[in-house]
């Protein structure tokens, strides 16, 4: 239980694909233009992700460890297949939106730092939960990305027009980057904060004070014990 | 005993220079007054409004940004130097007046806080903070941009927007307007402070007597523009003036090209960087039929750390020795 936990925390937060691991860029930067491509992006990779992640797993005493690249490879690019044929018979207006950006899950780097760095280690439960973890953490970023650059560079979002105002330069491929910038900064310092506020109730628990103690408290408290 | 306060310790060289950042600033803010106002004169107090909402949410860009990351507002206001205002005047003076008024508050934001203060602030910026604000206006709002009032001062015309004359010029082949009126900005479509080229020279004057800028590398800069536009039209001399006087090659090569944090460190850098630059200028504008001087210069600012790497210059005491800037 607490290895789903972790594993659930360290694909969503703490090892976020996109965020954290700054994996998947191309189709980050590219599609990231309307909140809808990000969920598409986001759900056609985690597909791919939890297959892969799942027959990486089953055949890995299987596989020698010389030409494990390639069998990965060999493996994803089924799943793509299979997906992109999925997507031009039932969604064809997505399939056209993700475009080129489809075929080349193959090379996603996500999708095979997960098949090399986890499922090739792990057992097949633990496999298909991280391949499901890190796929939604990648929608949850891609999605995101996705509605703050469709809200200002085209005054939408999900496609519903709301004002007329528009900033084109976050529509731009110059605003990909500025985006993806921002939001790995906030993140991080989001994650400071955190991590920064559990030293201090770590502290106070030290100390043997209330969990909510400031940081005042606690120096007064060391200085009552010297 | 020695009072502790009057010991100054500080790092070679120990040369007073009588001018520091805020005596220059505040003279480029003072030479580019003259087009700012004849600005004014030609485009009327629209013009006025945003040329005063750029600079002030220029240095209100630079308050908030220091006021958040912890700076005393004291502080903010003693080490205050005008290189925010420089960059609002400047940034102001590239709009038409048919932008919307808020687009200078957007690329003055833009300017500062992203471009300036996010690399370290004055004197460590990449690119030209000016400049930048402008190309983020210009991407950001493309469906005003493509069209150009132009004043009625000293003409008969109505207020009409349009092509400007360098557009024209790149398209059609020479001008009608002659070179006088394309000199004093008489009934040419342009932004507020490009127009007016006499007042930007002279206030280019006014800077290279205060010694600020070099005024031989803006030369260069013009010189090189004009000739490779003459050789890209067949050798044809009359294309030298107007393709000069039209568009904003004076304002971008005397004000932004000049501008001491984005130029090349070392004298033979700042040759390879000025003809370099009107090079391109000449060619962008050729190739893609437009005002390209913010992207050239935006281009050539970021090949700056490479000119500053692979040229150094010789320490003193080598037997060849090269000037430094």
């Amino acid at each position: 239980m607490k290895n789903i936990k972790k594993i659930a925390l360290d694909g969503v937060v703490t090892s976020n694909p996109v965020l954290k691991l700054v994996l998947g860029t191309c189709p980050t930067l590219a599609l990231t233009t309307l909140a809808m491509n990000g969920i598409g992006m986001g759900l056609a990779v985690t597909f791919v992700l939890i297959c892969s992640n799942v027959l990486v797993s089953l055949l890995r005493k299987v596989i020698p460890s010389q030409v494990r690249i390639p069998a990965f490879i060999l493996i994803i690019a089924t799943f793509v297949t299979i997906l992109r044929l999925l997507l031009d018979k039932l969604l064809p207006d997505l399939y056209a939106s993700l475009g080129l950006y489809l075929p080349l899950i193959v090379v996603n780097c996500i999708i095979l730092a997960r098949a090399e760095g986890f499922a090739s280690k792990n057992p097949i439960l633990y496999s298909a939960l991280d391949g499901l973890f890190m796929g939604i953490g990648f929608t949850f970023a891609l999605t995101l990305m996705g509605a703050f650059r469709e809200l200002l560079g085209a005054g939408a979002i999900f496609g519903v027009i709301l004002w007329d105002f528009k900033i084109e330069f976050f529509s731009s491929s110059a605003g990909a980057f500025f985006t993806f910038g921002l939001f790995i900064a906030v993140f991080s310092l989001m994650e400071s904060l955190i991590a920064k506020k559990k030293k201090i109730n770590d502290y106070a628990k030290l100390c043997k004070l209330k969990e909510s103690a400031s940081v005042e408290e606690i120096n007064a408290k060391l200085k009552g014990d010297k | 005993m020695l009072n502790n306060n009057l010991l100054k310790y500080s790092s070679s060289p120990h040369i007073k220079a009588p001018h520091g950042t805020k005596w220059i600033m505040l003279n480029v803010c003072i030479a580019l007054l003259p087009a700012c106002i004849m600005g004014v004169i030609y485009f009327g107090l629209y013009a006025l409004l945003l040329l005063a909402l750029s600079v002030l949410s220029a240095v209100l860009a630079e308050v908030i940004f220091l006021l958040c990351i912890g700076k005393k507002f004291n502080e903010i206001i003693k080490s205050f130097d005008f290189t925010s205002c420089v960059t609002g005047l400047l940034m102001g003076m590239t709009l038409g007046t048919n932008y919307p008024w808020y687009s200078p508050i957007f690329g003055s934001f833009f300017a500062i806080i992203v471009v300036k203060m996010l690399f370290g602030g004055t004197g460590k910026n990449l690119v030209n903070p000016a400049i930048a604000g402008r190309i983020f206006i210009f991407i950001s709002f493309q469906s005003v941009v493509a069209e150009w009032v132009t004043p009625t001062l000293f003409t008969t015309g109505e207020i009409t927007t349009g092509a400007t004359a360098l557009v024209n010029l790149l398209e059609n082949g020479l001008l009608s307007i002659s070179n006088f009126n394309l000199f004093f900005g008489i009934g040419v479509a342009g932004c507020i402070g490009e127009t007016c080229k006499i007042a930007l020279l002279v206030g280019a004057i006014y800077l290279a007597i205060l010694k600020i800028i070099d005024i031989r590398y803006p030369l260069i800069y013009v010189a090189v523009t004009g000739l490779f536009t003459v050789c890209l039209n067949g050798f044809n001399f009359e294309y030298f003036l107007p393709s000069i006087l039209s568009g904003g090659l004076i304002i971008g090569a005397f004000f932004m090209a000049t501008d001491y944090v984005t130029t090349p460190n070392t004298k033979l850098g700042n040759y390879i960087y000025f003809i370099l630059l009107g090079l391109i200028t000449a060619g962008l504008r050729q190739a893609t039929k437009m005002e390209v001087i913010s992207f050239a210069i935006m281009l050539m600012n970021l090949v700056i750390p490479l000119l500053d790497k692979f040229i150094i210059p010789k320490p003193f005491g080598y037997k060849k020795q090269r000037e430094v800037k």
